[in-house]
């Protein structure tokens, strides 16, 4: 049984100044589903990345069935017996599902650099019914399956040729029930062949029911391998967090009464297919909390309250009737927005820190006559950046050049800088190590504290429990009835019922 | 979202036949409207097929050039290499006396290195496709005027064959059947599509993405040889050009490029190019019939060009386009 | 274990910091390329053609050359900044330039605004497929490109276009166009650089969601822009019509090209960004004119002048783009 198929020895890659993956070291085996967990930003991830050729190997090495193992692509992993099937779309528009499938792998159809479509085609079809997805046509174009759809096509692209190793990188999040039992079917499969799946996701119970083994990875560091059979999910949970949540951490206040200032109305808010007649207020000096599953339509609450949906029916509305329907409006009356799209949608990813924090700014630094002063902005910059303990050469350095923790410094110092009151912060501390999460914290408390509100849309539980002063679970796009009011005896398992 | 676009309709009614219903469509739709207007003077049969052979030579440049849009690129050299292989071949057949064998060869060698020397710079010097080729058009241009000696390159009656039915008919059906066949039954044409769907992800499939970037060049290169081929037997002459006046000869095959990636849902990219071309003479001709002026043709395809993609193209909210 | 982390840390702080400073400095020499080109070019083949080059006379007939494209090339160095193309500034000349020449037959303010105003269309119409229907700017504007050169060829169809000769004709001298040069130039200097509106371009360049998610009106901004862009051509078209007198089916031909090498050559990052610089477009425009001049003087032929510029825009591409990014390049 326990026949060891893939060990990983002293694995190690750094980001930059980010320690993405620390002297990792994990044996999985053979016939087995192994489970890797971890919070995010632990390194699972990446670890995987490394094994399939998407990222290269840091330092340290993979051994498998006792050869050690180099690829630099997904085709050389294939080739070596690995596949992935990731987190997004691995599929690509364009093509049909045949091609998709056989994407690297043409060779055995051609013959004098002629491809035998038909072969291809024929040979889609009879693996899409093996795996019993008959209903979908080899010969079509991809595009014209939706999502579920297409995750199940990558797992015949990445399943069907009999791989020793299969990883499944949190894929069950976007699947429905159904696209998971499906899923869950193929693993069973590939275990009972003899095979290997390493089973990355969040959701524990999931875990625990469908691993044999579970390995956990914290801060990049490997912390422990535990037999399913043995734990119960608060083990788990445990050895993901690891430490004594303590004083500095989260806030530390219980029973503090909300203010019955309202702030901010929100009113039968409806963004087609993602989120439906949503109401809640925003108090002032609280700070409301967003928590669901991944595709519940939380995110959505954020760029709704900003201006930023598109096609959005209701209203939000400001204490003194102000109607916020779009950006420049929001901004405008003071409220900011820290997406969870950090990269693309919170920062100018390709332009330096001064001018990203200044850029809201530009209004109020350039006065009554408009004419923006040079040393005012980098006066301006350099003052919050140096508040927000942004580490940086200096403000003219490139914000691309940052690690993901200090990238969300300047997104909030960009913000402080505005002085603004409603702050939205979606997934604020998604992908951050735990010195900046800290900080993080302590900013939003000393901000609730000055009597700012601030929205909190998180898919980290524990960080909604621990700042939350009410916390709004949504379900399928809707807000699922009664508030979570903050107290110490609120635990993970309060949140989840009413998530599932 | 897939199939919910505005022809749903149309596809319900016509099933997998529905891209070629609205490429015949729009044929008869533009030669009934010019035919009712001039029934006398427009769209006789031969002078149907006269549109016909006009489209072809731009036609030819753009089933080779499709490739390089798919991928997301752009080549504006093809108007000058064009030139620069009709000179050569003209060249090759007259003052080397190498006959037809060298007025075929020639051109196609030709447009093939000029693509090699497009792609290999635009993967070395890292920058856009479309800066890198006009850097080097201007190189072409200038080459073809030392090659043609400043002078006019001409053919005698005895020497275009290619430019009249069969012998260009016999070209361009080769030129489609190849490019079709590259694109279909290579995977030349599957990274193509595969690199201009998600290039990060394609070379995460192992897809040696340069390597098929020069190549997708020196096959742009090979069609424009063939184009150069066509465009100096049609017109019985080739001048050389300066000043960038070869750009205007890479509007009609890049248009047609776009009405193949518009019908590229249908599974019918490369007709679409042929049938995008033909429609542009017929529009053309009807106007000129008309009494249009000449200049009247810049209009039409820019017009249609530019109603073309915006019809068939659904602006996605929030979409970045650049 | 914590303490070592943090030591180590810095260490790595105090590498990026080393690395940050080689990448400034070598950024800043990429900068200053275009200006040592400019000036090295004007040496040569001011020493080439026995100072010809560079003389008085010469001077001037260079300077008349220069303003027509530096003109054009502001409003495409804006557009270009956001991260845009276009290519129908010769048609965008030539249509209004047309204009103009009608119009002067009343009077010439009339005429300068009418040109302004058919520049000004022409960048609606861009402006307005570019971003209510999300048309590539580079398809746009070829398009546009293509259907006013018909236009143009169709208005100059028997004759070319000629306007008031004698009002016209009396414009024509060097303070008039330099000093319409200069205040365009300086006006642009002034907005690109010290208000928000250069800030805004550069940073929709940079990241255009992130901009819009920063409050900025990103469609707004990309449709004015396109409008200006045409506006400031309609107002080159006056000099355009002054220096050569007549409107003829090919002109404004090419003058997108031009634009596109000149900007090119004085430093300009294709994709637009936080890395423009508005001198580009001034020591761009000189650069290229230069080199054409330099060329002529030296009596090469058309043919070998235009090997030697595309030679050497290759080569300053490739010196001035910043291949370290990993970026995907198109």
């Amino acid at each position: 049984m326990s026949e060891i198929r893939l060990q990983a020895v002293d694995v190690c890659k750094t980001f930059g100044i980010v320690k993405a993956v620390q002297h990792v070291s994990i044996d999985f085996y053979k016939g087995e589903v192994h489970g890797l967990i971890g919070e995010n930003g632990s390194g699972k991830s990446t670890l995987m990345q490394m094994l399939t050729g998407i990222y290269t190997i840091g330092s340290g090495k993979f051994i498998l069935d006792g050869k050690e193992i180099h690829v630099k692509n997904q085709v050389e992993a294939n080739n070596e017996g690995i596949a992935i099937i990731v987190q997004e779309l691995g599929t690509l528009s364009g093509l049909t599902v045949a091609e998709n499938i056989f994407l690297g792998h043409e060779d055995r159809f051609v013959k004098f650099g002629i491809k035998n479509t038909n072969a291809m085609v024929k040979e889609a079809n009879e693996l899409l019914k093996k795996y019993g997805f008959e209903r979908i046509n080899a010969a079509d174009m991809i595009h014209r399956y939706n999502f579920e759809d297409r995750k199940l096509i990558e797992i015949v692209k990445s399943t069907y040729f009999a791989p020793k190793i299969v990883v499944i990188d949190e894929t069950t999040t976007a699947l429905s029930q159904e696209g998971r039992e499906e899923l869950y079917k193929h693993m069973e499969r590939i275990r009972n062949e003899g095979n290997t799946v390493i089973f990355i996701s969040h959701d524990l119970p999931e875990v625990l029911d469908k691993c044999d083994r579970v390995s956990v990875l914290r801060d990049g560091v490997y912390i422990d391998t535990v037999n399913a059979s043995d734990v119960n999910e608060d083990d788990l949970k445990k050895l993901m967090v690891g430490r004594e949540l303590g004083e500095h951490y989260y806030r530390e206040d219980y029973g503090e009464k909300i203010s019955d200032e309202v702030v901010m109305s929100v009113k039968n808010v409806t963004v087609p297919g993602v989120i439906y007649d949503v109401s809640f207020d925003l108090h002032k000096g609280e700070i409301l909390g967003f928590g669901g599953l991944s595709e519940c339509g939380m995110h959505e609450v954020g760029k709704a309250v900003f201006g930023a949906s598109y096609d959005r029916e209701g209203t939000v509305t400001l204490a003194d009737g102000t109607l916020i329907d779009s950006i420049p409006v929001a901004i405008k009356h003071s409220i900011a927005y820290a997406s969870k799209d950090r990269d693309n949608e919170s920062i100018v990813i390709n332009q330096s820190i001064g001018d990203n924090i200044c850029l809201p700014s530009l209004d109020e630094l350039g006065g009554s006559t408009h004419i923006l002063n040079d040393k005012k902005l980098k006066e301006f910059a350099e003052k919050h950046a140096k508040e927000m303990t942004v580490k940086m050469v200096n403000t003219d350095q490139f914000v691309s050049e940052l690690s993901g923790g200090n990238k969300q410094k300047v997104v909030l110092a960009r913000w402080i800088g505005k002085n603004s009151d409603i702050i939205v912060l979606d997934s604020p501390t998604r992908g951050i190590d735990v010195k900046v999460k800290a900080d993080i914290y302590a900013l939003m408390d000393e901000m609730r504290k000055n009597g700012k509100s601030i929205i909190m849309i998180s898919e980290e539980i524990m960080e909604l429990i621990g700042m939350c002063d009410r916390i709004i679970i949504m379900k399928d796009g809707k807000n699922s009835g009664e508030e979570l009011l903050r107290s110490p005896e609120l635990t993970e398992n309060d949140l989840i019922a009413k998530m599932v | 979202m897939g199939s919910s676009n505005s022809k749903g309709g149309l596809n319900k009614i016509f099933g997998r036949y529905t891209g070629a219903v609205i490429l015949v469509g729009l044929i008869l739709v533009s030669y009934g409207i010019l035919k009712i207007l001039r029934p006398d003077t427009f769209g006789q049969p031969n002078q149907v097929l006269g549109y016909f052979q006009q489209c072809l030579i731009d036609s030819v440049g753009a089933v080779g050039l499709y490739f390089i849009i798919v991928m997301g690129l752009f080549d504006f050299s093809i108007g000058a290499n064009c030139i620069l292989c009709a000179i050569v071949g003209t060249v090759c057949m007259k003052n080397l006396g190498m006959g037809y064998a060298g007025f075929l060869i020639a051109p196609i060698l030709c447009g093939a290195l000029v693509g090699l020397i497009n792609g290999i710079a635009y993967i070395k010097l890292h920058i856009p496709s479309m800066i890198v080729t006009t850097g080097l058009a201007l190189i072409y241009e200038s080459v073809g005027y030392y090659v043609s000696g400043g002078v006019q390159a001409f053919l005698t009656k005895d020497q275009n064959f290619f430019g009249h039915a069969p012998g260009n008919l016999i070209i361009a059906c080769a030129a489609f059947l190849l490019s079709y066949t590259i694109l279909v039954y290579t995977k030349v044409g599957t990274y193509a599509y595969a690199i201009g769907s998600n290039e990060a992800v394609a070379k995460n499939m192992g897809i040696n993405v340069n390597k098929y970037k020069v190549l997708t060049f020196v096959i742009t290169g090979f069609f424009d040889g063939l184009m150069g081929i066509l465009a100096i037997s049609y017109g019985s002459s080739m001048v050389s050009v300066t000043g960038m006046a070869s750009m205007s000869r890479n509007f009609a095959p890049t248009m047609g490029c776009f009405f193949g990636l518009a019908f590229r849902q249908f599974g019918l990219p490369i007709p679409a190019i042929i049938v995008g071309e033909f429609l542009i003479q017929i529009i053309y001709n009807g106007f000129v019939t008309l009494g249009a002026p000449t200049a009247i043709q810049n209009v039409v395809t820019g017009v249609a060009l530019l109603l073309v993609v915006a019809l068939t193209m659904k602006p996605v909210k929030g979409e970045i386009v650049k | 274990m914590a303490n070592t982390d943090v030591i180590k840390n810095d260490e790595v702080l105090a590498a990026e910091e080393k690395a940050l400073k080689r990448a400034v400095i070598a950024s800043r020499v990429r900068a200053i390329l275009p200006v040592i080109g400019l000036v090295a070019v004007s040496l040569i083949f001011n020493i080439l053609s026995n100072g010809k080059l560079l003389a008085p006379m010469n001077i001037k007939l260079l300077m008349s050359q220069v303003y027509v494209t530096m003109i054009a090339a502001t409003g495409v160095f804006f557009i270009m900044t956001m991260g845009g193309l276009d290519f129908s500034q010769g048609s965008i000349l030539g249509i209004a330039s047309i204009v103009f020449c009608y119009l002067s037959r009343f009077n010439i303010p009339l005429a300068i605004i009418g040109g302004v105003l058919a520049g000004a269309c022409i960048g609606a119409i861009n402006g307005y497929f570019y971003v209510k229907r999300k048309v590539k700017s580079f398809v746009v504007t070829i398009c546009t490109m293509f259907l006013f050169r018909g236009v143009i060829e169709f208005a100059t169809t028997n004759a070319p276009v000629q306007g008031d000769i004698v009002k016209t004709m009396s414009l024509d001298n060097n303070v008039v166009k330099m000093t319409i040069t200069l205040i365009v130039l300086l006006t642009a200097f002034f907005f690109f650089r010290f208000t928000k509106f250069g800030r805004y371009l550069k940073a929709i360049g940079a990241g255009e969601k992130a901009a819009a998610f920063s409050g900025i009106e990103t469609d707004k901004m990309k449709f004015m822009v396109y409008i200006l862009a045409g506006a400031i051509t309609g107002l080159a078209a006056f000099i355009n019509v002054v220096k050569v007198g007549s409107v003829t089916a090919s002109s404004g031909n090419q003058l997108e090209t031009q634009i596109m090498i000149a900007l090119v050559l004085g430093g300009m990052p294709i994709s637009g960004g936080a890395k423009v610089k508005f001198e580009n477009v001034v020591v761009g425009s000189l650069l290229y004119i230069i080199l054409n001049a330099g060329l002529v003087t030296l009596g090469l032929t058309p043919a070998l002048q235009q090997l030697i510029e595309g030679i050497v825009f290759l080569i300053v591409v490739a010196i001035t783009s910043d291949r370290n990014s990993v970026q995907i390049v198109k």
